[in-house]
């Protein structure tokens, strides 16, 4: 591969990125051929060195997203940290994908009980003072303010879970850099890859 | 699915490694790659996003040096917090090191 193609694929793979970081990316990777080419490379062994751009582009943008994740917890994160896991494409991410739709889809059923009880509780409270009743309102009263209480408790239960459901994931994500982190000697493979094209 | 033991020790020096190349003087990242790339197989392209996040943690900084020839080059240089890491790193490595020595023998 030329040094234009992957420059460009890796371009294309970074799209949606922010501009700055974006730039400061292909800079990057812009002088690792200016200085390989100076130290005598090809580029088209400096490219298969640095490994397919797509792949590369893809963790460069899932990274992005798990480090928002980090630093700011918050739901719009958390989705993009889900995104970017996703984004991967690894074969058992998206195995995953099923098992995390109903995870996901019961945390939600469990906090909109939790917003439903507590707005319930809430009415009780209110409303048991001017409502008739057998028991008197005190009872009443009571019964709602424990029923808000509960609720309470269980989002931030459930927020906790959360939490550590997208650090998990964010964790798993991790372990399918195969560019990033790998560390994996990239000389034999290069050098076969220069060969084979 | 398991990695290499190599693998998983190259991952776990690969910080170590870039923060005492630097500490023998500042570098810019081609040099950096190569020279881990030949010593202990780094991948190439790992470097970026690897200097991009110590320069995050405020481990190591950056500064443009004009070259004669193209662009300006980028070159890092260890920040007093990226001293104290590389010592703490140095410390646990050679202690760690020193376990799995003993532990192994002689032969």
């Amino acid at each position: 591969m030329t040094r234009d193609a992957f420059i460009a694929r890796l371009k294309q793979g970074l799209t949606g990125m922010p501009d700055k970081a974006r730039s400061d990316i292909v800079t990057d990777y812009e002088s690792h051929f200016t200085d390989g080419l100076a130290a005598g490379r090809s580029e088209s062994y400096i490219a298969a060195a640095l490994g397919d751009p797509d792949r590369l582009a893809r963790e460069l943008r899932a990274e992005a997203g798990l480090k928002r994740w980090e630093s700011e917890r918050n739901p719009e994160a958390a989705a993009a940290a889900v995104f970017a896991v996703l984004g991967l494409g690894a074969i058992d991410v998206l195995v995953l994908l099923p098992i995390l739709i109903g995870v996901v889809s019961t945390i939600f059923a469990f906090f909109l009980l939790a917003v439903g009880g507590f707005i319930f509780g809430a009415v009780m409270l209110i409303a048991s003072p001017f409502a008739h009743h057998d028991t008197g309102p005190w009872a009443h009263m009571l019964f709602g303010l424990g029923l808000m209480a509960l609720s309470v408790a269980n989002a931030s239960i459930l927020t906790l879970v959360s939490i550590g459901l997208v650090n998990a994931l964010v964790w798993y994500g991790r372990l399918h850099y195969r560019l990033l982190k790998p560390a994996i000697d990239p000389q034999p493979t290069a050098a076969r890859e220069v060969a084979a094209s | 699915m398991p990695e290499a033991i190599d693998i998983q020790l190259k991952k776990g020096a690969l910080d170590l490694c870039v923060l005492a190349l630097l500490s023998r003087g500042d570098n810019y990242a081609y040099e950096i790659a190569s020279r881990l790339a030949e010593a202990i197989g780094m991948g190439e392209g790992t470097i970026y996003p690897l200097m991009r996040r110590m320069q995050g943690e405020g481990q190591v900084e950056t500064y443009l040096v004009e070259s004669s020839a193209g662009p300006p080059r980028k070159y890092y240089r260890l920040t007093d917090a990226g001293r104290k890491s590389l010592a703490a790193q140095k410390d646990a490595w050679r202690a760690f090191a020193g376990s799995v020595q003993a532990i192994l023998g002689d032969d």
